[in-house]
C-alpha cells in the first residue's frame, strides 16, 4: 500500500489515540472509563495495523490480535465485575 | 492495473474506516450517558476496524492479509459480547439515561440468571 496513503491515516489515528484519552479523562463514572479504554484498544489495533502495512511485516499483526483477545477478555472482566459485584459472584 | 485498483480498494476502505472510527469516538465525547455512549461505540467501532483491518488487500501480501482476516474474525466474535457486557453492567447497576427515565422494565427479583 503506498506510503502517501498509509501515512496521513496514521496521523489521524494517532489524533484519535489522543481524543480517545481525553475521553477517558472525562469520563464520569467507572462503565464510561471501561468505553473509553475498549475504544482505546480498538484505535491501538488500526494503529498496529497501518503500521504494519505502512512497514510490510506481517509481526504487527499478531501484536494487533493479541491485543484484541485482551482487550475483550478485560472488557468482559471488568463488566462481570461491577455486574455482581466480584468476580465470582 | 489490478494493483491500481487494489490500491483505490484499499485507500477508500481505509476512508471508510477513519471516518466510521471518527463518528465513534466524537459519540463517546459528546453524548450524555453510558447507554448512549454504548450505542455509539458499540455499533461503530467494530465495522471501523473491520473495515481498516480489510484495507490489507491492497498490500497483495499473504502473510498480512491472513493475519488481517484472523484479527477480523476475532473483531466479529468479540465486539458484540463485549458490548452486550457492558451494556448488561449498566442496566444493573441502575443506570439511567439523560432523561431520567430508567433503562428497562425488568424488577429486582426477576433478574436473568448468570
Amino acid at each position: 500500500m503506498p506510503a502517501v496513503i498509509v501515512v496521513p491515516a496514521l496521523f489521524w489515528v494517532t489524533l484519535l489515540l489522543v481524543a480517545g484519552g481525553l475521553s477517558l479523562v472525562r469520563a464520569r463514572d467507572v462503565l464510561q472509563r471501561v468505553v473509553a479504554l475498549d475504544l482505546l484498544a480498538t484505535i491501538v489495533i488500526a494503529l498496529l495495523a497501518l503500521l504494519s502495512y505502512l512497514r510490510g511485516q506481517a509481526y504487527y499483526l499478531d501484536a494487533a490480535v493479541a491485543l484484541a483477545l485482551l482487550s475483550f477478555i478485560a472488557t468482559v472482566a471488568a463488566a462481570r465485575y461491577l455486574d455482581s459485584g466480584g468476580p465470582f459472584g | 492495473m489490478i494493483s491500481v485498483l487494489l490500491d483505490v480498494l484499499g485507500g477508500a476502505l481505509l476512508l471508510l474506516g477513519l471516518v466510521l472510527l471518527t463518528v465513534s469516538l466524537a459519540g463517546v465525547l459528546r453524548l450524555p450517558d453510558t447507554f448512549v455512549q454504548l450505542h455509539a461505540q458499540g455499533l461503530a467501532t467494530g465495522p471501523g476496524v473491520i473495515a481498516i483491518l480489510a484495507s490489507s488487500i491492497a498490500t497483495e501480501d499473504a502473510t498480512i492479509i491472513t493475519f488481517a482476516v484472523l484479527a477480523i474474525a476475532f473483531v466479529v466474535l468479540t465486539s458484540p459480547v463485549a458490548g452486550h457486557a457492558l451494556a448488561r453492567a449498566a442496566h444493573r447497576l441502575g443506570g439511567r439515561d439523560a432523561r431520567g427515565t430508567d433503562g428497562g422494565t425488568d424488577r429486582e427479583g426477576d433478574r436473568p440468571p448468570g
